[in-house]
């Protein structure tokens, strides 16, 4: 397939982004409608990619920063990219059909998605650091102008996160080509051959762990995520938590497993603390909320630790059960922020004090809180569920490297039936209020989007090679630790989906657990 | 010059009383005034009377089965058809309907109201067997008749003498040969009647409170019919013109018989007499009102109150999960309110009151919930009438110009109100047309 297919991954929500703001009227649903039509043909060329991989794109930019316009599918980055294009259509399907000031909401939608495709794509560190910087502005725009009362001082806290998050890593990047003493250069095969002094090398993966550490997040870097994703429109938070903070993850994979492989080795043990202590933190904080939204922001948190905790692991199994997380929890947390933006919709709250008896069958929102529990039985890790073979595989693959880290996370990871239990039990059941249940039922043309989300929450539960096959080649290609008695008892067969893996280093340390 | 004209006094009305300081002091002067404790409006006027329709056509159901059940089903061991009244129970003319009745109620007929027998054929789905419309529960459902019986049965002592009666030796002589007789050729039963017979006996009293309310709702179903009818025609004004529609029949059926009879090969066993005097107003009617209205149970249904946590009352005069109480919103998940009432209902629904709830709220959607609050509005307006029977029986008339009586009559009905100070009380709800 010819790699102009690449292109127009970025040109469909690029030419949305300058279009929309042009259009004649501001009718929400047609400005919508157009949007979304926008999304669902990048969501198509994505599975035309996946049918038949492009060939990389080669394009020179700025040769004399080393910056390229090169762009790339592998493994690793596919699933995201159509991960992306997915959240970012039943995002835009999920926002209000009065929705105000549309032309400008839409195209910083779209816009937002132009940065994350944009970074997934990049086969450049300094056009993915381009394009993880883009997303900080339409995002911040989103929360500023479409949030909830406290939006501004969210937008305030997101965007300064994010700048040290892009600042740090635009330093990381830079450093990364600069010390290389086999010349400058930013592409990923530079990178991956490069060859840098054991300190450089730390400070790289310093940096770099800050910068993507503010954008998953991870504790204690995690100050704004609370803030924001209990203000943003439901929309732009679908997108936050499904596919934007999942370019932390992919950075530290990329960049920490992939490029920087000893030094990642030798302070994973600090990593894993840090994933178990952002899990317990997340989960128990989860469980003391009184918002559901904040609530959903923690339990985020909390399955962010998972991620770190088997990227830490590096082993073959922990860095597909990572991807398998990564898709499983954009899929996910889209579907809770689906939900609960349904119920705010209609009863103009997300307090759970507030809320109670919405399974109520004819006065309460009985579908929707349906949804509601799948996605948190699917965060719970339910077997059945996209979250269960997500959850087993950080599980399976992280206990032979760090087997108290992960019981710790194993612990954490009960949390969350704890949370969701008890958000359950107060909103769904209980009694209805007299005097505030005057609301409609959600529509059908409302719930869709929940509705598919939700499909495909028990479809890559009950398949999950839907979860792991994109990446399988990849992963193990990267991982730095191998798992004997698993991998050899049950060799991995599936054939790998794309090209060659991008770094062949794998080489454990010595003093380390192999 | 013009001489100034001294304005003349407009004749006012002294209150013989001062106004209640009662918190339902607005509905008390309500009834005080001959009004009902609903709001007289023309909506009211038109919820109250649909929803007695939509209510009238399974209570002619439930009275004809409740009857077949204490008269000729009674101690079957395993009473697996109860809820298939024979043709004859369905035939049996109505004491307040037809041409052969002694105290004509309703003009319709005498046999069960065509909209009912039509609905026994092809209920919500189409026309097969009635088995298989009992096993699809697309039926009447008796189990809320069953249920009111035995809130009565349960909460027992509520006026009257009906329930002393039961514990009479009179009655334990009539309920004997009655078990004895019915099972006759059932050497098993019999071993077990000598064994164990306060546990029959309990049994037959639960069939003597099965054939009073049967003969309390025989009333109820042609007064409503005919409020139905006269509302199409345009014949009621306002809501206190049902109310006194209800007052005027209650006093002209109150000295109906209440009994008991069981039929057992032919021969007819009377274990409630007629000759003992039971009257439908004081052993039926505020039994049946104190019981369903205002008491019934606290653990029917999936919501269960805990006992322990105080949340159910020592004294059973206290309890208050009747339909004047009910939150009609938890459907499906509590005993009350009435929910499977509310189903049946849902089937009889005149058309002016569907068009009402499909403006309204989640309109077709949420018809259940709409009518469940309907009828507690209805259900209000019938305890209404009630009281004002019990007033013009007990105490004085409302345009009496003695202070003294006027005194006694606040105090009956401030008792009264009392019994809606709890916040579980819809009263304050439903003096508002948004409660919906």
């Amino acid at each position: 397939m010819a790699p102009s297919f690449l292109l127009l991954l970025l040109l469909l929500p690029l030419a949305g982004t300058l279009l929309l703001p042009l259009l004649p009227g501001a009718d929400p649903v047609r400005v919508r409608s157009l949007a979304a039509l926008a999304a669902a043909g990048q969501l198509l060329v994505g599975l035309l990619c996946w049918r038949q991989a492009p060939a990389d794109l080669h394009l020179p930019w700025v040769p004399k920063l080393g910056l390229e316009l090169e762009l790339g599918l592998d493994g690793l980055s596919l699933p995201l990219v159509l991960l992306t294009a997915l959240l970012t259509l039943v995002a835009i399907l999920s926002a209000p059909a009065d929705q105000s000031r549309p032309r400008l909401f839409f195209s910083l939608m779209l816009a937002t998605n132009l940065g994350v495709m944009g970074a997934f794509l990049a086969r450049n560190a300094l056009l993915f650091v381009l394009a993880f910087e883009l997303v900080l502005i339409p995002t911040t725009l989103l929360v500023a102008i479409w949030g909830r009362e406290r939006r501004a001082g969210a937008a305030i806290r997101f965007l300064l996160f994010g700048a040290v998050s892009g600042l740090s890593l635009l330093a990381g990047v830079l450093a990364f080509g600069w010390l290389n003493a086999k010349g400058l250069g930013f592409g990923f095969d530079d990178l991956a051959q490069a060859d840098l002094s054991p300190s450089a090398q730390r400070w790289i993966l310093a940096l770099l762990l800050l910068g993507f550490g503010l954008k998953l997040p991870i504790v204690p870097l995690h100050g704004w995520q609370p803030l924001t994703y209990g203000q943003a429109p439901t929309p732009v938070v679908m997108l936050l938590g499904g596919a934007v903070s999942k370019l932390g993850a992919y950075g530290l994979l990329r960049f920490g497993v992939g490029f920087l492989p000893d030094t990642w080795a030798a302070w994973s043990p600090w990593i894993a603390a840090a994933g178990a202590l952002s899990a317990v933190y997340g989960a128990l904080n989860a469980i003391a909320q009184s918002d559901i939204r904040r609530l959903m922001a923690y339990s985020s948190l909390g399955h962010m630790g998972l991620l770190v905790l088997a990227l830490a692991a590096a082993t073959p199994l922990s860095l597909q059960g990572a991807v398998a997380q990564i898709l499983a929890h954009g899929l996910i947390v889209a579907l809770l922020f689906a939900c609960v933006g349904l119920i705010e919709r209609r009863t103009g709250t997300t307090s759970i004090p507030e809320l109670s008896g919405l399974l109520n069958p004819l006065r309460g929102l009985p579908f929707t809180l349906g949804m509601l529990l799948l996605a948190l039985m699917a965060a719970a890790g339910i077997p059945g569920l996209a979250g269960f073979p997500a959850e087993l595989l950080v599980f399976e693959g992280s206990w032979t490297v760090f087997p108290r880290a992960t019981l710790v996370s194993l612990i954490a990871s009960g949390f969350t039936a704890v949370y969701a239990v008890r958000l359950f039990n107060r909103v769904g059941f209980g009694r209805l209020d007299n005097d505030r249940a005057h609301w409609q039922s959600t529509r059908w043309s409302e719930r869709a989007p929940a509705l598919l989300l939700t499909l495909l929450v028990i479809g890559a539960g009950l398949w999950p090679t839907a979860l792991t096959g994109w990446s399988e080649a990849t992963t193990r290609s990267l991982a730095l630790r191998s798992q004997p008695f698993l991998y050899a008892s049950a060799p991995l067969t599936t054939a790998a989906l794309t090209a060659t893996p991008l770094t062949t280093v794998a080489v454990a340390p010595e003093l380390l657990p192999s | 010059m013009t001489t100034p004209i001294a304005p003349v006094a407009e004749p006012t009305t002294t209150p013989l009383i001062p106004p209640s300081q009662h918190r339902w002091a607005e509905v008390i002067h309500r009834l005080e005034a001959g009004g009902s404790m609903l709001p007289d409006t023309p909506e009211n006027l038109m919820q109250i009377i649909g929803i007695y329709k939509a209510y009238a056509v399974p209570m002619d159901f439930y009275w004809r089965d409740l009857l077949y059940i204490a008269e000729q089903v009674f101690l079957d061991p395993l009473p697996a058809f109860k809820y298939f009244p024979s043709q004859e129970y369905l035939d049996l003319p109505n004491s307040y309907a037809g041409d052969q009745s002694q105290l004509r109620i309703w003009r319709g007929g005498e046999k069960a109201h065509p909209e009912l027998l039509e609905f026994m054929a092809k209920g919500e789905t189409t026309q097969m067997p009635k088995l298989l419309h009992h096993l699809w529960h697309d039926r009447i459902n008796m189990e809320f008749a069953e249920a009111c019986m035995q809130a009565m049965l349960w909460h027992q002592n509520m006026g009257g003498r009906f329930n002393d009666y039961l514990a009479s030796d009179a009655y334990r002589n009539n309920a004997d040969r009655a078990i004895k007789a019915y099972f006759k050729r059932n050497p098993v039963m019999l071993g077990l009647y000598k064994l164990f017979p306060e546990m029959f006996l309990e049994k037959v009293k639960q069939l003597s409170y099965t054939a009073n309310l049967g003969l309390f709702w025989e009333v109820m179903a042609p007064v409503f019919f005919e409020m139905s009818d006269i509302y199409d025609e345009g014949g009621f004004k306002g809501v206190p013109d049902a109310m006194d529609f209800l007052v005027n029949g209650i006093f002209a059926v109150a000295g109906r018989p209440i009994y008991h009879h069981a039929f057992i090969d032919g021969e007819c066993f009377e274990i409630i007499p007629k000759s003992e005097g039971f009257t439908w107003l004081y052993e039926a009617a505020l039994p049946y009102v104190e019981a369903v209205f205002y008491r019934t149970s606290p653990f029917r249904g999936t919501k269960s109150y805990n006992a322990q946590a105080g949340q159910v009352p020592a004294d059973q005069a206290d309890f208050h999960y009747g339909i004047l109480y009910a939150d009609v919103f938890p459907v499906g998940s509590a005993g009350i309110p009435p929910t499977l009432l509310m189903q049946d209902m849902l089937h009889f629904l005149p058309s002016y009151l569907k068009e009402l709830y499909r403006k309204h709220e989640r309109g077709e959607e949420d018809q259940l919930i709409q009518l469940g609050v309907t009828f507690q509005r209805s259900m209000y307006n019938v305890t209404s009438a009630v009281i004002q029977a019990l007033r013009a029986a007990l105490l004085y008339p409302l345009d009496d110009t003695d202070p003294e009586h006027l005194l006694a009559n606040r105090r009956f009905f401030e008792a009264q109100m009392d019994r809606f100070l709890r916040p579980e009380a819809r009263l304050g709800a439903i003096q508002s047309q948004d409660y919906r």
